[in-house]
């Protein structure tokens, strides 16, 4: 079956602007594009395409976007309800309609903050974990493939890693934090970054709209070459002219997990009781303050490395060994958390089954993503 | 005429919810006499917030003919010239919202219209009552500055106004993009401060759609000589977001949105001199610069004198616009188009990837 016209959810983020201007610019298909608000659309509004704007908890509202679109390109997130409700209205929709591909784009957070070793290959079954928004992603597999068994819907799942380049969160959100210092590198930035160039993305995300072989599968979406998070993050502080020798190298950083009310509040008392503007209060106490001299002496009387120690796990895992100072850096942060993951996700099924071969080297996404971080003035 | 003015809105969109609802009910000059919907469930909506009695609501904007003497017309602007002129040819004065019209051609019918009926007409550009561009007006006529030699203008910010019906999505509708919505607010005022201006030069990032960034050049003129301008919009990222003239001896400098004074900065010198009016001149309007604009429009009406931007002023700013697009080259974006070949090259089903618009192997032959 030809595809003559493809329905976008998600139009105005960063995946589905870019399909939007690749659709369009190369003329191979037309795109209806389904948009909740118009404050966001200026991207897309550059191109004369067929916009309908609504909710996609609204039922008939989807249904008649899908009417008339021979396949579903799924980018959409939003609240829960949103990726819940949103995205059964439209795999009704596209059921009904009997869409020749529905494309569903989720993550490979699927697998959590720290992915097994067999999640190198997507045969590894993904389960519930402590990242909320992998277990949302997982969710939404799960009831793309319940459509596909039930009404023999002709899915496809995507689960790109970081997407970067122009106008990518995660390429704003790397230089946001370089330049305001909250940038750590974690065990000197060893672990693989796991990228794919919003462009090949694209082109998997095309690949997996014609290609027969792509019905019922999950593809991991990267892009060939693996870089480090040591040059990913040197390659963007080198375009804010700042040393890479200033982001401070973080060791022991603890996994990210849900919130533990106690045991964290246990956890923080030791800097709090060490912070100087407690100190200054307390010493006001004398018994207090001869206690407080007692073991600060007794501090001071230890090994440089011992100190350093102590001061490690008080301040909840991170240490500084660069310029910049390490306090400044979240240990929770996500781009902190990300980065002691060390499996390397491959594309070997999307090129195998595909032919996706994510033309776009490294290089030359950093090459075109500086064209625009300057154009924009971000950097 | 005496008393208030019955004052008919037409269109109830964002604009009209956060701006002319509020400014026409607060002030002592008029009376909301009728309100205009299409959308049912919307003017419900804006009857219960601001509490309208039912019987001035209307889904059929023909209602308004014999229940208004004015009406202001904010609805998409494709519509501003047609119904426009329905109400001009009725002798209602017409306050427009910005821009008058997506067209010259359309502007012409709605100054034909108001000459034959006597009607004022009068545009929402409600910049134009800030304080500051009335004090930067005057402080150019002082010559502080000396010998004008450029100005530059910036104004860009990461998304932004999102009309209710979606009109800005498209040409058609809109007339344009960032140059018609943000931009010609700074259009009107360039050409209130400095006098007609050439256009030299206009690059825009609009493929068949309306643009999210442009830049352009204009030649305007100061006491005889040459002014160079130079413009930036963008809806995709945020710029200086102010407006700086240079002359022989300092700079002036406007902040978006800073209505009360303008900087000045001598040159050769460190200081910055913040410059305002001794006193306010917002008369009862306070600082809300909608009523100014309503208040305006009727003191026009009644008084048979000029409204702060007439009908032919919304014209030649439509028609600088016009010429912009006119002569729109493409800004150079290479993240845009220079992997397109690399992305679609590899793409093997040639044959059944046919849109309506060509096939992956034209583009690729091209």
């Amino acid at each position: 079956m030809e595809i003559r016209k493809v329905l976008i959810t998600g139009a105005t983020g960063f995946v589905g602007s870019r399909l939007c201007e690749v659709l369009f610019l190369t003329r191979c298909v037309d795109a209806r594009v389904f948009i909740h608000s118009t404050a966001s659309a200026a991207r897309i509004a550059r191109f004369p395409l067929d916009f309908v704007v609504g909710d996609l908890c609204d039922r008939n509202a989807v249904a008649k976007a899908v009417e008339g679109c021979d396949a579903v390109v799924h980018l959409a997130r939003g609240t829960t309800r949103v990726m819940q409700k949103g995205l059964r209205n439209l795999l009704t929709a596209a059921s009904a309609h009997r869409v020749s591909r529905f494309i569903h784009m989720s993550s490979v957070a699927v697998y959590g903050n720290n992915p097994p070793d067999g999640s190198a290959s997507e045969t590894e079954p993904a389960h519930k974990t402590d990242l909320a928004y992998g277990n949302a992603k997982l969710e939404e597999e799960e009831l793309v493939f319940t459509f596909s068994k039930r009404f023999a819907l002709p899915v496809v799942v995507l689960r790109p890693p970081n997407i970067y380049g122009p106008y990518s969160g995660f390429t704003l959100g790397l230089i946001d934090r370089i330049r305001s210092g909250k940038m750590g590198l974690v065990d000197g930035g060893k672990n693989p970054c796991n990228l794919v160039y919003i462009d090949n993305l694209i082109q998997a995300i095309l690949l997996a709209l014609w290609k027969s072989e792509a019905v019922g599968e999950v593809f991991f979406v990267t892009d060939a070459q693996c870089i480090s998070w040591q040059t990913c993050v040197a390659d963007y502080a080198s375009l804010l002219k700042i040393p890479i020798s200033s982001i401070p190298s973080l060791t022991r950083v603890q996994p990210s997990s849900r919130p533990h009310i106690f045991r964290d509040s246990v956890r923080a008392l030791p800097r709090v009781f060490l912070s100087g503007e407690f100190r200054s209060v307390i010493r006001q106490v004398p018994l207090i303050a001869m206690i407080e001299t007692n073991l600060y002496e007794r501090f001071q009387s230890l090994s440089p490395e011992r100190q350093e120690e102590i001061r490690q796990r008080l301040n909840g895992g991170s240490s500084g060994t660069r310029n910049n100072s390490p306090s400044a850096v979240d240990p929770r942060d996500p781009m902190i958390v990300a980065q002691r993951r060390s499996v390397v996700h491959s594309s070997q099924k999307a090129g195998r089954l595909l032919g996706y071969n994510a033309p776009i080297s490294y290089s030359e996404g950093m090459r075109l993503t500086e064209c625009w971080l300057r154009a924009s003035r971000r950097i | 005429m005496s008393g208030r003015i019955r004052l008919g809105i037409v269109g109830a969109g964002a604009i009209a919810e956060n701006a002319h609802i509020p400014a026409a009910l607060s002030s002592n000059l008029a009376e909301l006499t009728a309100l205009s919907e299409t959308n049912q469930s919307r003017l419900r909506y804006l009857q219960q917030k601001f509490s309208l009695k039912h019987e001035i609501c209307f889904v059929d904007y023909r209602d308004v003919f014999t229940r208004a003497d004015a009406v202001i017309i904010a609805l998409p602007n494709h519509l501003h010239a047609s119904l426009g002129c329905e109400f001009l040819s009725r002798s209602i004065h017409v306050l427009c919202e910005k821009p008058l019209a997506t067209s010259v051609q359309e502007c012409e019918t709605m100054l034909e219209a108001s000459r034959s009926t006597g009607a004022v007409l009068a545009v929402g550009y409600y910049t134009r009552f800030f304080s500051s561009t009335n004090l930067l007006k005057r402080l150019l006529e002082t010559r502080l500055l000396g010998t004008i030699s450029s100005f530059e203008y910036e104004f860009g910010t990461e998304g932004g106004w999102a009309p209710l019906s979606g009109y800005n999505l498209t040409r058609q509708t809109a007339g344009g993009g960032v140059l018609v919505v943000s931009g010609s607010h700074f259009i009107d005022r360039m050409l209130y401060l400095f006098g007609p201006a050439r256009i030299l030069s206009y690059k825009d990032d609009a493929h068949g759609g309306v643009e999210a960034n442009c830049v352009a050049a204009f030649d305007c003129q100061d006491s005889g000589n040459s002014v160079e301008g130079h413009v930036t919009l963008s809806k995709t990222h945020r710029l200086s977001n102010k407006l700086r003239i240079v002359g022989a001896n300092g700079t002036f400098e406007v902040a978006e949105g800073q209505s009360e004074s303008v900087a000045y900065y001598p040159r050769d010198s460190d200081l910055r001199h913040e410059i305002s009016f001794t006193s306010p001149i917002t008369g009862s309007a306070g600082d809300d610069h909608f009523k100014m604009e309503i208040e305006d429009f009727i003191r026009a009406i009644r008084t048979g004198g000029k409204p702060m931007v007439n009908g032919q002023e919304g014209t030649e700013s439509v028609a600088l616009i016009e010429e912009c697009y006119s002569i729109a080259q493409p800004i150079d974006e290479p993240w845009v188009d220079q992997s397109l070949k690399l992305i679609m090259g590899s793409i093997p089903p040639l044959d059944k990837s046919v849109g309506t618009r060509g096939t992956i192997q034209e583009f690729l032959g091209n």
